[in-house]
């Protein structure tokens, strides 16, 4: 792991793309459940060491993450059942204010599969607060 | 393969939704997305929403098949959104495309979301390409 004031970077994890929870995925987002899902690698952002640093991050500045964009690129097709490693990337931007995860799914063997990038928006909770 | 589509070619609209609390939970529970502003009706209302507002992501994903729907025949490659503005628990959800760019080996169609308001929730792109690519 590689850490400094404004990136952290993680990995990497080895994750497998769950048969099961892929398909209960695919039926609660309208599809048929034969495929991994494009958008299923959102599950991973739930991963406890990712969703630790995210969560600290926030409760250490008193902020809520906000989901402001979201975009993934495949080079290659998830498989079901398949194994891969999940390396990401975590950037801490001030102006606005915003984390920005940078990851990259690979296979196994370290071939390219997808690169996704999540961009959440960080609203101080006194910003919510006074809005309502 | 790709003469079939034309360029301004709109996809057909679909429909999503109105999503229920069991839906929201639903696919919190799946996604492991268990912030509380989806699910807890009181922080909701506490920051000025009148409902819980949808995991943006879920609706994202709702484009997938909406764009095997219209093409089986083409991969998507590339799936992105930003999202504008929340829609919320009780709202349905209109998802519309259309094509903006064709080539021999890609097309790239420009996907909405919306919800109740005038401005979308979700403006989106996505990049899809024939199963086989044409030799060179």
């Amino acid at each position: 792991m590689q850490n400094d004031k404004q990136h952290l970077s993680l990995g990497p994890l080895r994750l497998q793309v769950d048969p099961t929870r892929a398909k209960t995925y695919a039926l609660e987002t309208g599809g048929d459940g034969l495929s991994t899902p494009l958008t299923y690698p959102a599950v991973w952002l739930a991963e406890p060491s990712l969703l630790e640093v995210i969560q600290d991050l926030c409760r250490s500045q008193d902020v809520i993450p906000v989901h402001e964009s979201q975009s993934f690129f495949y080079s290659l097709e998830l498989a079901l059942g398949e194994t891969y490693d999940l390396y990401v990337l975590l950037k801490r931007e001030t102006d606005p204010s915003r984390l920005i995860i940078e990851a990259r799914i690979n296979t196994t063997t370290n071939k390219l599969v997808a690169k996704i990038e999540t961009i959440l928006r960080l609203v101080p909770h006194d910003i919510l607060k006074v809005k309502a | 393969m790709n003469c079939a589509i034309t360029l301004g070619e709109k996809l057909p609209e679909v429909i999503i939704g109105p999503f229920d609390t069991d839906a929201l939970q639903g696919y919190a529970d799946v996604s492991g997305d268990m912030n509380p502003l989806h699910l807890d009706e009181t922080l909701a209302q506490s920051i000025g929403f009148s409902a819980p507002p949808v995991h943006g992501m879920k609706i994202l994903a709702a484009f997938e098949p909406m764009l095997k729907n219209w093409r089986s025949e083409l991969k998507i490659i590339a799936l992105s959104g930003k999202f504008v503005q929340p829609i919320l628990r009780g709202e349905s959800v209109k998802l519309t495309g259309k094509v903006l760019r064709v080539s021999e080996t890609e097309i790239f169609v420009r996907l909405f979301a919306h919800g109740p308001q005038r401005l979308p929730a979700i403006i989106g792109e996505a990049r899809l390409r024939p199963q086989t690519e044409p030799s060179a």
